[in-house]
C-alpha cells in the first residue's frame, strides 16, 4: 500500500465503503476461479470526498445491544450520524391488544430486562389506575422496596459498562458481584431472577418469605462501601475523567425539548422525577431528594446515577423501616387474582379464580375509558396509554419506553465527535434496546 | 421547579381549555375527565393551533407522547385518534391529553416537530405503526418495521400473525441425508384469544357491549 502523496497528513488512503465492496466481490471472483488475489496496490476514493461511511452495530460491543448507527467519517470525526432501529421489535403493543390485562404482565419483563420489576410495577399500577383501585399499603411498600433495588442494579450496571467501555474493566466485575445481592433478593420474591413477572394487577404474586427482612438489611450493610470503591477507581483515573468530561453535552432545554426523562435529563438539569411530581404508590411519603446536575456531559450522568443509588438506599432503609403487614392484594376480586393459597383451600377464591383466567370473565374496565399513566423506571419514565372498549384485552396499549425517546437525540449528540467519543456517549445513555424497540 | 412552586397544587377541575382564545375554546368537542386526568377533544383542523397555543401561551413545554388509536369497526364518527400526552415541566407538572379525531379518507396531519423535537420520533413511530402521515416532518422514514415493509401493523385489520411475511422465507429442515426446503405451515401461539381478523372485529366490536 503506497501511501497517499496527495494528503501528507494522512498515511494510509481511505478507503469508501463502495470500493471496499468492490474489492471483496473482486477477490470473492478470483478465489472462486482459482486465482489468488493479487495485493491491493491503490485504494482509490471514488467520490473525492475522503468520506468513509461506518457502521457502528448492529453486533458490536459497546452497542450493549441491537442498536446500529450509521456514521460518516473524516478521518476519525464523526460528520454525520444517523441510527437505524427496530431489530428486536417484537410487537409488544399488538400483543397487548389480544392478551388479557393479566396475561400481558409477563411481557412487560421482556422490555427493560435489566430492571424488568419496575416495568412489572409501572403496568401494574397503570392498569389499577385504569379500574380505579388502589393496593395495600404492604403491596405498595414492597413494590417500592423491589422498584429501588431493581434501579441500584440497573444504575449500578450502567455505571459498570461505562467504566468498562471506557477501559476501566474491574469497576464492570465489581459493580456484578454487588449486583447479584440484588438478584438474591429477586429470586427469593419471585423465583425468577430476569424476567421476574412479579406483579399482578391489584397485587404482587405472594408474599415476601420470612427471611425477606435479613436479605435487605444484609444488602443495606454490604452495597454502600462500593459507592466509594468506585468514585475511587474511576474519579482518580485519568483517563475515564478526561474521556467523559465535556462529551455528549445536553443542554437543559434541548432534553425539554426532545422529551428526555430520567437520570439523563436530570444531568442535564431538567428538574422533573415522576416520583415527585405525580406521586405513585405512596412514594409521597418517603423523604428523597431528587439529584440534579448542570453539566449535562457524560461524566453528569455518571455522577447523577451514583447519587440517585444513595437516594434509593434511602428510599429502601424507610419503606422497611415503616413495612406495614397484613394483605398483599386488591380485596376486591373480581379485578384482582386471589393467593394461591386461598384458591387451593376455599371455593369462593376457586371460583373468582377461574372466572378472571377464563377468557372474556377477567378485568374488564368501563368501555370508552383511557389513561396515561407514567412511572419512573431506572432509565426515565415510563408510561403507558390504555383505552378500553369494556372487553378483557385493552383496545390500546400504548408503551412510552423511556430509552426511545432518550435514543433520539443520540446522533445530534455525536455529531462533530470522534468515534471513541461516541462510544463513551452511548454507554452514559444506557439504551436498552428491548424497551426501545419493544 | 422549587418546592414553594410544587405546593401550589393544581385543583382537580383545572383545564387548560379555560384558557383557550374564544374562537378556540368553541372548537373542543368534547372534556373527558376519567380517574382524575382530562382529555381534550378536537378535530384535525383544530389540531395545530390548540397545540401552539398550549406551547407558547400556556407552557405545556414537554410533549410526553404521540401515538394513536385505530377505531375500526367501532361506532364512531372518525377512524382515527392521534394522542399528545402534554405536560408543563417549570411551574408545576399539570398534565393532559389531547385526542385529535382523523378520518380514515385524509389520514394527515400537520406536524409540532417545530414545537417540541420528540415529535420527530413520536410522529415517526405513529407513522410506521399506523400510515398516519405528518405533513412538513423531514423525516417519515419506517423505525421499527424494515424500510421495505409494506404493512401497517397495528392497524385493526392487519391480522396478529402477519399478512404472510414470513412465508417469504421457506423452512430449511433435514430430511435424513438431504436438506429440504417446506412451505412455512402455521406455528403454535399461546395467546388463547385467537387472531384479530376482520371477522373478528365485526363481531366483537361493532357492538361495544362486553362479551
Amino acid at each position: 500500500m503506497t501511501p497517499n502523496q496527495d494528503n501528507p497528513a494522512r498515511d494510509t488512503p481511505v478507503p469508501s465503503a463502495k470500493t471496499l465492496e468492490k474489492e471483496l466481490k473482486q477477490g470473492w471472483k478470483s478465489h472462486q476461479e482459482g486465482v489468488r488475489p493479487s495485493q491491493v496496490t491503490e485504494i482509490e476514493d471514488e467520490d473525492g470526498s475522503g468520506r468513509l461511511v461506518m457502521n457502528f452495530g448492529p453486533q458490536h460491543p459497546a452497542t450493549h445491544g441491537t442498536l446500529r448507527s450509521i456514521f460518516t467519517l473524516e478521518g476519525e470525526t464523526i460528520v454525520e450520524a444517523d441510527v437505524e432501529i427496530g431489530f428486536l421489535h417484537t410487537g409488544f403493543e399488538k400483543l397487548g391488544e389480544n392478551m388479557t390485562y393479566q396475561q400481558w404482565v409477563t411481557v412487560s419483563d421482556r422490555m427493560n430486562y435489566l430492571s424488568a420489576i419496575n416495568n412489572n410495577v409501572g403496568y401494574s399500577v397503570a392498569v389499577e389506575q385504569l379500574l380505579g383501585i388502589d393496593v395495600p399499603p404492604r403491596c405498595a411498600a414492597l413494590r417500592v422496596i423491589m422498584c429501588e433495588l431493581s434501579r441500584i442494579a440497573d444504575h449500578i450496571l450502567c455505571v459498570g459498562l461505562q467504566g468498562m467501555d471506557l477501559g476501566a474493566f474491574s469497576v464492570m466485575l465489581w459493580a456484578f458481584e454487588k449486583r447479584e445481592l440484588v438478584y438474591d433478593i429477586i429470586e427469593a420474591v419471585c423465583g425468577a431472577r430476569l424476567t421476574t413477572s412479579w406483579t399482578r394487577v391489584g397485587g404482587i404474586m405472594r408474599d415476601v418469605p420470612e427471611f425477606f427482612p435479613d436479605l435487605v438489611y444484609s444488602f443495606l450493610d454490604e452495597f454502600p462501601p462500593l459507592i466509594d470503591e468506585i468514585h475511587l477507581m474511576l474519579l482518580n483515573n485519568r483517563i475515564f475523567v478526561d474521556r467523559v468530561t465535556d462529551i455528549g453535552v445536553l443542554t437543559e432545554d434541548q432534553a425539554r425539548s426532545w422529551g428526555i426523562s430520567g437520570p439523563i435529563g436530570r444531568a442535564s438539569g431538567l428538574d422533573a422525577d415522576v416520583r415527585r411530581d405525580q406521586p405513585y404508590l405512596g412514594y409521597d411519603q418517603y423523604d428523597f431528594k431528587v439529584p440534579v446536575q448542570t453539566e449535562g456531559d457524560s461524566f453528569a450522568r455518571y455522577m447523577q446515577r451514583m447519587e440517585e443509588i444513595e437516594q434509593s438506599l434511602e428510599i429502601i432503609r424507610q419503606a422497611m423501616a415503616t413495612l406495614p403487614s397484613g394483605p398483599v392484594v386488591h380485596d376486591d376480586f373480581k379485578t384482582s387474582l386471589p393467593t394461591k393459597d386461598a384458591v387451593h383451600n376455599d371455593m369462593e377464591s376457586l371460583i373468582h379464580h377461574f372466572k378472571l383466567v377464563m377468557l372474556g370473565h377477567g378485568i374488564k374496565p368501563s368501555a370508552g375509558s383511557s389513561i396515561y399513566s407514567a412511572t419512573e423506571a431506572p432509565c426515565g419514565e415510563l408510561g403507558f396509554f390504555i383505552a378500553s372498549d369494556g372487553s378483557d384485552t385493552a383496545y390500546r396499549l400504548r408503551i412510552r419506553p423511556p430509552s426511545f425517546y432518550n435514543y433520539a437525540i443520540f446522533p445530534r449528540l455525536v455529531e462533530g465527535g470522534m468515534i471513541s467519543d461516541a462510544v463513551a456517549v452511548l454507554s452514559s445513555f444506557h439504551v436498552i434496546a428491548g424497551e426501545l424497540d419493544r | 421547579m422549587t418546592p414553594e412552586s410544587m405546593a401550589v397544587d393544581m385543583a382537580d377541575t383545572y383545564s387548560p381549555c379555560d384558557a383557550l382564545p374564544a374562537p378556540l375554546r368553541s372548537q373542543v368537542i368534547d372534556q373527558i375527565v376519567h380517574q382524575g386526568q382530562l382529555a381534550l377533544h378536537c378535530t384535525s383542523a383544530d389540531q395545530r393551533p390548540m397545540l401552539e397555543h398550549f406551547k407558547t401561551q400556556q407552557g405545556y413545554d414537554f410533549l410526553v407522547d404521540v401515538t394513536a388509536i385505530d377505531h375500526l369497526g367501532m361506532d364512531r364518527t372518525e377512524r382515527f385518534e392521534v394522542v399528545y400526552v402534554l405536560r408543563r415541566t417549570r411551574e408545576n407538572s399539570h398534565q393532559f391529553r389531547l385526542h385529535v379525531w382523523l378520518s380514515e379518507d385524509s389520514p394527515n396531519l400537520p406536524t409540532v416537530f417545530d414545537l417540541w423535537d420528540s415529535a420527530r420520533w413520536g410522529e415517526r413511530e405513529t407513522h410506521d405503526m399506523f400510515g398516519i402521515v405528518f405533513d412538513g416532518n423531514p423525516d417519515l422514514r419506517r423505525l421499527l418495521m424494515p424500510e421495505d415493509y409494506p404493512g401497517f401493523p397495528l392497524l385493526k385489520d392487519y391480522p396478529l400473525r402477519g399478512m404472510g411475511e414470513r412465508r417469504q422465507f421457506p423452512n430449511v429442515v433435514p430430511r435424513g441425508d438431504q436438506i429440504v426446503e417446506e412451505e412455512p405451515g402455521d406455528y403454535p401461539t399461546s395467546i388463547g384469544r385467537g387472531m384479530h381478523t376482520p371477522e373478528y372485529t365485526e363481531e366483537v366490536r361493532r357492538d361495544s357491549k362486553p362479551r
